[in-house]
């Protein structure tokens, strides 16, 4: 089969945030330094590669950037300073703009203007929302309530389940991997467990437990908030135990997040030195995410959010720019990605096997 | 400390006594000019006298080194100071440079020794033996090496507890522990610097364990090891004294590498690392030696033929820079690296691995001059102003660079480079010489 080069892959890779990888003299030191990287599995150095070549095709059907979880090590140790880590996390945003079928997602990545306009026109249609309803307290509980189920069923069966069965073809299909249908059920343990473990992650930095321990602890936090807030209606609800579990979750996610955030400030490590827009947005807004919700309860258990309802106006604005934006077209999907990717891979072995 | 300080006129000083300055010594000496030596070791010959051999030719590197040392050391116009450093060297006027030197006292009236051995043995410390890369042992009271230059002994005070064993047992008593530093003005009309290279240490990259795992060791010791005056008479792993018979080489070890601030290639570490396995496969004809690289550069005058004829002597060439390397228990080590022909990480387990350290600047040439008048290039090697036209001439008019004081290079271009330099400070004398 003939390779299709893109002579502008690098340009485009860029302004997914790639750094120097054109400096790369291919001596696979990065390869051998990681210690995710397995005979079966090795980059990141093929990927450096098909990048400086811009071979797109073989770039979409690859799943390894999905393998790495950017310890840094190799870009500490590349001796071209050709940071293979950045390459790795701009590929994942490239794929990530890949699978997605609207575009948007490229869009955000590419354009910080389109970022900021849509996060406007959000935050613009909560306010006329808000306006229509004469800003009732009680009224739009219960309406960003009703959202939060919406926008989750929407989104996923709109734009997740669309993306994820392309993903599926340029990886599985277009790989020519034939495997029975028993392997997608008997692979499915693969996907549950990187899904909400990232266990994976824990071999990464072997020296260093602790980021992988508390970006679990976030996951947790975050799935069990939404869950609380959903389907135990915190808001609403008049249960002790479910009062403080919101507290509890919520309080979580914005103090991990401002942990996360405060790294990306310091650039304390190499996973933080070239943040971008969208790293910024995933984590500020996971923030505002937590602490709004953990201030809309206590405003609420306070009796202060009848006078000051721009609290939950404010909540409800973060919360649409989120499941709008960022959850269905931004970093979010990460999490849905990654565990495919794995739950792929275990598919594939299943055929060689 | 005798504060008296001595006033010497010569006509040339050459800073560093290897092979390039020797070299540029000896045709300053040759075309009637006094020339000044100063080296801040205690024998002549620089890294070239350690050498086994030298490529491509595989010629005795002491059997080239030696006779032109002595050469050195007998020429009538060439005065010698070794265990000397220049501390500064002022420019006053065209011809007219003034240097102070001092000298370290070495406790041993050269003149007087005759090498005989008998403090050696009398002396009760022990020490690494620098000279044999800390392979073995060595006395305070010592011969530097068998074919040091000049062959006399030495003490190493710093080591040294003051017994008075050597002073007793000295048939010649010429030990002598109220030697003084010595201070030195020089008035010279021309500087060759010939400063050399550093090697580097490869303490600063951890992964690769040298200082932890015992048979890892650099190419400098494995140069000792298969030496004419080499420490054990065979090839031992330093762990457990067992004749290794799966030696790997670890090119680009600090070369070619920006995260240990060397990014530049040593030029000499490829064709070192054939020649030492090529000596290999004669030493140890059962053996496996097999180079890791990136790159193998084989550019110079026959080098290409040598490279092919250690493929066809069956040392194994792998592409792939080693990443890590692992200690067993039985002192075997396991090197980790991505084998770029197939794109897949492998690990292969060696019983003793040898990294092919690079070249470093010697930035000590640059403290020497006031003011940082002598420039250095970005990787703090001496700055050659005129690249091109003329590679000898410095940021300094009438201060010329030899050999890998300006860059790293191999031995040939050494030489050659020592030619240049003393050709050009020739004419430079003769341009500025009063009418």
């Amino acid at each position: 089969m003939a390779s299709k080069i893109n002579p502008r892959f690098a340009e485009e890779l860029k302004q997914y945030g790639s750094v120097n990888f054109n400096a790369c003299y291919n001596c696979g030191n990065c390869t051998a330094v990681c210690s995710l990287s397995t005979p079966e599995q090795s980059f990141p150095r093929e990927m450096v590669r098909l990048s400086a070549l811009g071979l797109e095709d073989e770039l979409k059907q690859s799943l390894k950037p999905w393998e790495c979880y950017y310890c840094g090590e190799c870009t500490t140790q590349c001796p071209q300073t050709a940071n293979p880590g950045e390459l790795m996390m701009s590929l994942r945003r490239w794929l990530t703009a890949q699978y997605d079928w609207t575009g948007l997602s490229g869009l955000l990545y590419r354009s910080l203007s389109f970022t900021i306009a849509a996060l406007l026109l959000v935050a613009a249609g909560v306010l006329l929302f808000a306006r229509s309803t004469g800003f009732d307290a009680e009224r739009l509980i219960h309406v960003g309530h009703l959202f939060e189920m919406l926008a989750i069923g929407t989104v996923f069966l709109v734009i997740f389940v669309p993306n994820l069965l392309r993903m599926w073809y340029f990886t599985i299909v277009k790989q020519k991997v034939r495997v029975p249908l028993k392997s997608y059920f008997s692979a499915l343990p693969e996907l549950f467990v990187n899904m909400f473990t990232q266990k994976r992650a824990k071999d990464c930095d072997e020296d260093d437990n602790f980021r992988w321990l508390e970006h679990m602890v976030l996951v947790f936090a975050y799935l069990s908030l939404l869950f609380t807030t959903v389907f135990l209606n915190w808001f609403g609800s008049e249960h002790l135990f479910v009062i403080l579990l919101g507290y509890l979750e919520s309080l979580l996610v914005f103090v991990i997040t401002i942990h996360f955030v405060s790294g990306r400030i310091k650039r304390n490590k190499s996973l933080n030195k070239f943040s971008q827009p969208s790293d910024w947005l995933f984590v500020i807004w996971l923030l505002l995410m937590g602490l709004s919700a953990f201030l809309v309860r206590l405003f609420i258990d306070l009796q202060l959010l009848e006078n000051n309802i721009w609290m939950h106006i404010l909540h409800l604005t973060v919360l649409a720019q989120w499941a709008l934006i960022i959850v269905p077209f931004g970093k979010w999907t990460h999490f849905l990605y990654r565990s495919f990717a794995h739950y792929f891979v275990k598919i594939k072995t299943m055929q060689e096997a | 400390m005798n504060e008296e300080k001595k006033i010497i006129h010569y006509d040339a000083l050459v800073v560093g006594g290897g092979i390039a300055g020797g070299e540029a010594a000896l045709n300053l000496a040759n075309s009637g000019y006094r020339v000044l030596l100063v080296e801040k070791e205690r024998s002549l010959g620089g890294k070239m006298i350690l050498l086994s051999k030298v490529f491509p030719t595989l010629d005795c590197s002491a059997c080239i080194t030696t006779p032109k040392v002595s050469e050195i050391a007998r020429h009538k116009n060439i005065t010698i100071f070794t265990e000397s450093e220049v501390t500064t060297i002022d420019k006053r006027s065209e011809n007219d440079f003034v240097a102070q030197i001092t000298k370290k006292p070495r406790y041993v009236h050269v003149e007087d020794c005759t090498a005989c051995q008998l403090c050696e043995q009398a002396c009760p410390v022990s020490v690494r033996d620098e000279y044999q890369q800390g392979l073995i042992g060595r006395k305070a009271a010592f011969i530097p090496f068998s074919i040091a230059n000049p062959k006399a002994a030495a003490i190493d005070i710093e080591n040294c507890t003051l017994c008075g064993a050597c002073e007793k047992v000295c048939p010649t008593h010429c030990i002598d522990f109220t030697m003084q530093p010595e201070q030195f003005e020089l008035h010279a009309r021309t500087v060759v610097m010939a400063t050399g290279f550093n090697l580097f240490d490869p303490l600063e990259i951890p992964r690769y364990g040298y200082g932890q795992h015992k048979n890892v060791i650099t190419s400098m010791q494995m140069e000792r090891e298969i030496a004419p005056t080499r420490p054990f008479n065979t090839i031992l792993r330093p762990g457990d004294g067992k004749v290794p018979d799966k030696i790997a080489y670890v090119l680009c070890a600090g070369s070619r590498d920006a995260s240990v601030g060397n990014p530049i290639c040593s030029q000499i570490c490829c064709m070192y690392s054939i020649k030492q396995a090529q000596l290999l496969m004669g030493a140890l004809p059962m053996a496996d030696v097999t180079i890791y690289y990136i790159n193998i550069r084989s550019f110079g005058k026959g080098f290409e033929e040598f490279y092919q004829q250690a493929k066809g002597m069956g040392v194994s060439f792998v592409k792939g820079k080693i990443g890590t390397i692992k200690e067993k228990e039985n002192g075997n080590l396991i090197l980790r690296y991505e084998d770029i022909s197939e794109g897949v990480v492998k690990e292969a387990e060696h019983d003793m691995v040898v990294l092919s350290v690079g070249v470093k600047s010697n930035p000590d040439a640059g403290k020497i001059f006031p003011q940082g008048a002598l420039k250095l290039d970005p990787h703090r090697f001496v700055a050659q102003t005129d690249l091109m036209g003329s590679p000898a001439k410095t940021s300094i008019d009438g201060v010329f660079v030899a050999g890998t004081a300006s860059a790293p290079m191999d031995i040939p271009d050494s030489i050659l480079s020592a030619g240049s330099a003393s050709s050009e400070a020739i004419s430079y004398i003769k341009q500025h010489q009063e009418a």
